[in-house]
């Protein structure tokens, strides 16, 4: 029956083609700027590590060491002072655990001939590679060892190795990085969070992940002068130029946790409720810490990570969707009842109400779907013209399989809802009077 | 033209009907949203800016050893002033338009009652001229009040004059003379020795809703914090003053990363999103208005087939062509006019929506008469060719039994 019903709709449509081109076209442009909208969208606010940042959390406290001339109110901080972050680190109370920050570096071979500048990186405490799931390509990460006797090691990535060094296999040797020469333990894979979620706090701009060229331990890292993105927020004046100086006067580190279960959440939020409160009580926070622990999602949304402007666009491009979708109902339904009469016959020679109902619901799925392939360039060309625009979260519109897939389910859905009305419209009518008509 | 026979008719074509109206109705809702957020989007990029935008270069320095960091300034100040065709050079913490927000209160009494929020600039010698403030009252900053200010452990101006602008002036002293008054801060007071004219901060959503212009100017030493080299020049030697200014510093600091931008340039990336934005808005609305007229003209030539008989009949009975016209525009009128009542009240909820949300201002009145006649002059014209079309239907129709 579907076969015979289809033949029937491909031969409806040869008939009227101008108003069969207006009806997939416009459900194209619809499911179009509907998928280029929802592909941005879809980008900015997933999981920035798939399946690994689902189980990170951030801890949050009100660390303030002095009374802040600025005011009172308190909203959820994550950067600690290096001493907190250390102490978060070193108790061991999640599944993983580290402490870091975003950090910006000129790196050059020992003999100058081939450098980057400003080359981002992350200074970290604790295993960084293993939490974040970063990729190790050659070599090995930092020991604990290594950590706490301040050895000059450093994580590279393949691109910066590559560019240094001419191979990604730079295991062994040296780069130069602030003020000192670093030995390249280890070599990653190219590296970024899908979405920015490090180091929300000092954001300003792209949501999209930066990738990370470097890891480097923090404590040599201070020693070699390599410095912090920024220097955070800082007690007592302005601090232009980051310097070792001012590591104990300034919060700028941030603590994850892996925690991998609800009752390992909790556990870990007991914890940091208790070192928050015994840091307040020996006098260290001023005010009462009110520690939290956010997750990874919610500490994005926390930020606004993804731009009002994208969803607005969403919320648009929906209405637009919709105008669509009711125009093409509209056009639909003049369409079926102009063949009353071809009805009221297979009305009378017996076909049900249902049939009716089905044959007319399958051309307008057929249409959908046809609608869909046209949406297929249209959506193409609508991401390409996003990426054209100057706008941080341009790079996020990549058509992939997963987005081609929500469009064929879109459009199908999209016909079959048009068709409904329609459909019930033409079925309702009784053969004797359709006979009439006609 | 008596409405009866129209609306009979229609009650025989409710679902095209009902799916007109609500066409008319989302395309109405959506449409004035989308106008209204680029009519706002359009009124920030046009918000005037009282310094010389055309005529400033600016360069950054990041990295610049801190163990003598006034020194570091000074020099530079001193080789961009040496710069042929700069007329004025000056070391400033911030600007208008750079994301680096230096937000303080102020308050125009000692009680702090009515605490403003305010972007604070501070700028070395020479500021007032190369930024190319526009004074209004009293005067700019003496040598001696630049040579002794710095900025203190909290942010805030060591010395004792302030400059401010003209919006700032009006919302702290309504209607009277602030030049001589004193401003309260956080930090401790200062006398008012000049007003100038309204100068952006340097993010235009920061100090929330319209205050825009409450900016304050401090003079300040070379020292910390004063990141940002203001270079003045004519608007034709920009690029090339940039580009001698890198060198400069270059050679004075090697191991900083230093970068150029003209205002302008810095102006165009600021709002380049929401240039942007208002592209894909205006191109939503017109493809959207394309969309609904088609709509109207598929359903309206449906409609003239199938009342062939019926308008064959009529012009047989002695209606003229005309009549058959305005049969069709006056149904597409009545069928708008459902579906802008309706619009009214989902763009009004649209916009509650979105007011509850981004922090967007009432919609005005005059849109929803203005977006009537949008959509009413749309809907006749898209039934034009229809109508016509019907209107030539010949008499002799009405006897062939359709």
């Amino acid at each position: 029956m579907l076969t015979y019903y289809l033949e029937l709709a491909w031969r409806r449509c040869r008939q009227n083609l101008w108003m069969v081109a207006l009806l997939v076209l416009t459900m194209a442009i619809g499911i179009a700027s509907c998928m280029t909208a929802l592909t941005i969208f879809g980008a900015l606010s997933g999981q920035p590590l798939p399946g690994i940042s689902a189980h990170l959390y951030v801890a949050t406290m009100d660390a303030r060491a002095a009374v802040d001339k600025d005011g009172d109110a308190y909203s959820p901080a994550s950067l600690l002072n290096l001493r907190d972050a250390k102490a978060l680190v070193d108790a061991h109370k999640a599944a993983g655990q580290v402490a870091l920050t975003k950090s910006l570096a000129r790196v050059a071979t020992l003999d100058g001939t081939h450098a980057a500048s400003q080359v981002l990186g992350l200074m970290a405490y604790g295993p960084v590679l293993s939490v974040l799931g970063v990729p190790l390509r050659y070599g090995r990460p930092w020991t604990p060892a290594e950590q706490a006797a301040r050895a000059p090691v450093v994580v590279i990535g393949s691109q910066l190795a590559e560019k240094l060094f001419g191979t990604a296999d730079a295991v062994g040797k040296s780069v130069a990085m602030g003020k000192r020469d670093f030995r390249v333990i280890g070599v990653t894979a190219s590296w970024k969070p899908r979405t920015a979620f490090l180091n929300l706090a000092m954001q300003s701009g792209s949501a999209l992940g930066q990738p990370m060229q470097y890891f480097i331990p923090v404590g040599a890292a201070l020693d070699g002068g390599v410095e912090p993105f920024t220097s955070g927020r800082c007690e007592g004046g302005p601090v232009i130029t980051f310097q070792s100086v001012n590591v104990a006067r300034c919060r700028w580190m941030e603590a994850w946790f892996a925690l991998p279960s609800a009752a390992a959440v909790t556990r870990f939020d007991r914890y940091l409720t208790a070192y928050a409160q015994a840091q307040h009580a020996a006098g260290r926070f001023v005010y009462p810490p009110q520690a939290r622990l956010y997750g990874t999602r919610a500490w994005m949304a926390l930020h606004h990570v993804v731009p009002n402007d994208v969803r607005l666009n969403v919320i648009l491009a929906g209405g637009f969707l919709l105008l669509c979708m009711v125009n093409v109902a509209g056009l639909l339904a003049a369409r079926f009842l102009k063949r009353q009469g071809d009805v009221a016959i297979r009305r009378a020679l017996g076909a049900s109400k249902r049939q009716v109902f089905a044959q007319h619901l399958i051309e307008a799925g057929m249409l959908g779907l046809a609608g869909g392939l046209l949406a297929l360039p249209l959506t193409l060309l609508g991401l390409w013209i996003v990426r054209m625009q100057p706008v941080g979260y341009a790079p996020a519109a990549q058509f992939g399989v997963g987005v081609f897939l929500v469009l064929l389910v879109l459009s199908l859905v999209v016909g079959l809802l048009v068709g409904m009305l329609p459909a019930w419209r033409v079925c309702r009518q009784p053969p004797a009077l359709q006979i009439k008509v006609a | 033209m008596d409405i009866r026979p129209i609306l009979s008719s229609l009650r025989k074509h409710r679902i095209p009907a009902f799916l007109i109206v609500l066409e008319i109705t989302l395309a109405f809702a959506v449409m004035l949203n989308a106008v209204f957020l680029i009519a706002q989007r359009v009124d920030q990029m046009n918000l005037p800016n009282a310094i010389d935008e055309r005529g400033i270069t600016v360069v950054t320095t990041n990295g610049v050893d801190a163990t003598d960091y006034a020194g570091a300034i000074t020099r530079g100040l001193t080789a961009l002033r040496g710069i042929p065709g700069v007329t004025a050079v000056t070391a400033t913490n911030s600007l208008p338009l750079t994301h680096n927000a230096w937000e303080g209160g102020v308050a125009g009494k000692a009680t702090h009652e009515h605490w403003h929020n305010a972007s604070d600039y501070f700028m070395t010698d020479g500021g007032a001229k190369a930024l190319g403030l526009r004074l209004l009252h009293g005067r700019f900053f003496t040598a001696g009040e630049y040579a002794t200010a710095s900025i203190d452990h909290s942010y805030a101006s060591t010395g004792h004059v302030v400059i401010i602008t003209k919006a700032l002036a009006d919302d702290l002293w309504p209607g009277q003379e602030a030049v001589g008054k004193l401003l309260y801060t956080a930090g401790g007071s200062y006398t008012v020795v000049g007003v100038v004219a309204n100068v952006l901060a340097p993010s235009i959503t920061v100090n929330g809703g319209a205050h825009w212009y409450s900016s304050v100017f401090f003079p300040v030493k070379p020292g910390d914090a004063v990141s940002y080299f203001v270079l003045r020049s004519k608007p034709a030697d920009r690029e090339r003053i940039k580009r001698r200014a890198i060198a400069v510093l270059t050679k004075l600091e090697p191991a900083a990363v230093i970068k150029g931008y003209t205002f302008s340039w810095l102006r165009h990336h600021y709002f380049a999103d929401m240039a942007s934005m208002i592209w894909m808005l205006a191109l939503v609305c017109v493809i959207m208005l394309g969309v609904t007229a088609f709509g109207i003209v598929g359903l309206s030539s449906f409609w003239v087939t199938q009342r062939r008989a019926q308008i064959g009949i009529r012009r047989t009975l002695g209606a003229r062509r005309r009549d058959i016209l305005q049969y069709f525009q006056t149904e597409n009128f009545l069928l708008v006019t459902t579906g802008v009542v309706c619009g009214v009240v989902l763009a009004y909820a649209v916009n509650l929506f979105l007011m509850s949300r981004y922090e967007l201002p009432r919609m005005p009145l005059w849109y929803l008469p203005a977006g009537a006649v949008v959509l009413w002059v749309l809907g006749q014209l898209a039934v034009l060719g229809p109508a016509l079309r019907a209107s030539h239907v010949p008499p002799v129709v009405a006897t062939r039994g359709a």
